[in-house]
């Protein structure tokens, strides 16, 4: 009702002097969004053509799908593409598991001090650059001069063998979710904490009142309520499943070839064939199937949100 | 690329949101009583999370303090011992440093105050509900979220038609707003009182003053949460400055990092190879020139926290 009132009211005429004004204001954003977010996109007719500088992007000559059948005879292909699927599944799912618990669990906390110090502590993370990441783990992991290093230090405690992790693939999906977590866990737990303020506390009095423990309150209650944002948080992380997390990725992993098997994802091999190759024919290509398929998983999710969680869908 | 790693959209699962002071005050009754378990493993765990976020951190303030002979023999301590300022002693007396505070603050600043002007500007006329404009507008500001050209284009659009090689402005532009950050701040200026901007129309005032002399002032909440969230991405961005810029007089402090840390990074995950390299404070240094990267970050941090925290949830209820 109100709503409807204030709309009406909204939608007085306006006289020309003020439709000025009012494109004048939103033309910044305007021009950026044409220029930033549209010409690239534009721009993707590179992908079918046999681009070379001196003709531009506009005068090169076209050929077809060649660019494509290039890239998915390379055999870099299907590495690339399960990595960055495999890679963005894990740390979607590690860091909203990570950010739940971590939610529930800064809920119980009741000293109003020390609840603040521990959320600003995993909140931090989410502050530190890429770069900085990348240099804390190799302090961790390679120690100084290569040799060493934390976790190596307490393998030797237990006895365990030493690993040279950066000459070691297999160890990087598991660490990269690690940092993952260690990035956005903190985050993830304030975005259901805002949501958990919103639950009404007489439930939890009905509960307590038919002698539920706080363990089944988080488990019952909590949890489920919390089912509606974390939909979202899905369907947000799917949507991006297809644009792996580059900078994170290549400030860490870098040219380090032996990792590849199984860190190499689209965009940080886009980045290295331009940069190497210089190919931008096959390197847009790359980029216009990650932007199509990324948009049919995002329409997917939304769909699937949509479908059962009709109430907050995000369109 | 970093700014769609910002803040999701979200909708709050029920109805309106309870100030934190009548929180606490509700949270204190429902919580008198015995400690359960859970609460237990609930500290536990926590604060178990807690050093696993700052221990990385400390690691490298102590490496940074300690003197690069330790660092090579001992690896390292949670103290530095011993204590050694070279590092620093070296960076200062340096150029690069003063020259990559000077870019990366260029960057953030202008960088920053541009992306607010044209988020805050865009989200207003949105907001306004004009027939056949803002409609249109949204669409047109969402579809980026879903849809984008990718690097290619983005590097030719650059590098080609605007030839920006070299100028920090390079780094600015591509990630000047934020698309979520414009619906963001239209759901917030929907949500200002009517009443006041309707008693300025009455008064006379034009579009523009009803912007920046009602609107605005009104709206500092929301523009310091976009300040933050565009100040940190600006701060942290180092993909756009390897791309774009090639002169390492121009370079932000996060690439003359990286710098630091490629020129030896494959030589130092082979065992042995480093020998030559430990007479040289190269781990000190890279240590000392990390503190000094995040520093400032460590410094607004007590204060930007409790924005981001509101930001998000701004997010979070207003979806």
């Amino acid at each position: 009702m109100e709503h409807a009132a204030q709309d009406r009211r909204r939608r007085r005429r306006i006289s020309k002097r003020d439709s000025l004004a009012l494109l004048l204001l939103a033309a910044p954003g305007i021009v950026w969004f044409t220029v930033f977010a549209y010409g690239p996109m534009v721009g993707l007719v590179v992908a079918f053509k046999d681009f070379n500088i001196r003709q531009g992007i506009f005068g090169s000559p076209w050929n077809g799908f060649a660019n494509f059948r290039y890239f998915l005879s390379s055999g870099d292909a299907w590495t690339i593409v399960t990595n960055t699927l495999v890679l963005n599944a894990l740390f979607l799912t590690a860091s909203l598991l990570a950010g739940l618990v971590l939610a529930l669990m800064l809920n119980e906390i009741r000293g109003q001090f020390y609840r603040r110090f521990m959320q600003s502590s995993i909140f931090f993370p989410y502050f530190v650059s890429p770069i900085v990441i990348s240099l804390m783990l190799q302090a961790i992991l390679s120690g100084v001069g290569g040799r060493g290093g934390i976790v190596n230090d307490m393998l030797n405690v237990f006895d365990l063998p030493q690993l040279a992790w950066y000459t070691t693939p297999g160890a990087w999906p598991w660490i990269l979710t690690l940092v993952k977590v260690w990035q956005l866990g903190g985050y993830t737990s304030v975005i259901f904490l805002a949501a958990i303020t919103s639950i009404s506390e007489e439930v939890y009095e009905a509960a307590a009142i038919d002698g539920a423990s706080r363990a089944r309150m988080a488990l019952s209650i909590t949890t489920p309520l919390l089912l509606p944002t974390m939909g979202i948080l899905v369907v947000l992380g799917v949507g991006r499943i297809f644009f792996g997390d580059f900078a994170t990725i290549y400030a860490i992993v870098q040219d380090n070839g032996i990792l590849f098997p199984t860190t190499d994802v689209i965009d940080t091999y886009v980045f290295r064939s331009l940069r190497t190759i210089g190919n931008f024919g096959t390197t847009a290509a790359i980029g216009l199937f990650q932007s199509v398929v990324g948009f049919v998983f995002v329409t997917a999710a939304v769909l699937v949100q949509r479908r059962f969680q009709k109430e907050s869908a995000i369109l | 690329m970093s700014t769609s790693e910002l803040a999701p959209e979200l909708t709050s699962p029920a109805g309106s949101i309870a100030g934190p002071g009548q929180r606490t005050a509700r949270r204190r009754r429902s919580l008198r009583g015995r400690l359960e378990p859970f609460t237990v493993v609930s500290y536990v765990g926590v604060s178990l999370f807690g050093l696993f976020c700052l221990i990385p951190l400390w690691m490298i303030i102590a490496g940074s303090l300690t003197d690069e002979s330790a660092l090579a023999r001992t690896g390292y301590s949670l103290f530095p011992h011993p204590f050694s300022l070279r590092a620093y002693e070296l960076l200062f007396s340096g150029q690069s440093l003063f020259g990559g505070y000077a870019a990366s603050l260029f960057i953030t600043v202008v960088g920053t105050a541009l992306s607010i002007y044209c988020t805050a500007s865009l989200a207003w006329v949105i907001a306004r509900r004009l027939p056949l404009v803002s409609r249109p507008l949204t669409i047109f500001s969402y579809i980026p979220m879903l849809f984008h050209g990718g690097l290619v284009p983005l590097y030719l659009l650059v590098t080609q038609v605007l030839s920006l090689t070299n100028s920090w402005f390079a780094v600015i532009l591509p990630i000047m707003m934020a698309p979520f950050l414009v619906l963001v701040a239209v759901s917030f200026f929907r949500a200002l009182p009517e009443e006041v901007i309707d008693a300025a129309r009455i008064d006379g005032a034009g579009e523009l003053r009803i912007f920046f002399q009602i609107v605005l002032p009104l709206s500092k909440p929301i523009l310091a949460v976009l300040g933050l969230f565009y100040a940190v991405t600006y701060w942290n961005e180092w993909f756009m400055p390897l791309l774009f810029l090639s002169d390492p007089s121009r370079y932000p402090l996060q690439l003359i990092l990286q710098n630091l840390i490629a020129n030896v990074t494959n030589a130092a995950a082979l065992p042995g190879a480093t020998a030559a390299q430990a007479s040289a404070p190269v781990y000190q240094l890279r240590f000392a020139m990390t503190v000094l990267t995040i520093a400032p970050i460590l410094f607004a941090y007590p204060f930007a926290q409790r924005f981001f925290v509101k930001g998000i949830t701004l997010g979070a209820t207003k979806g």
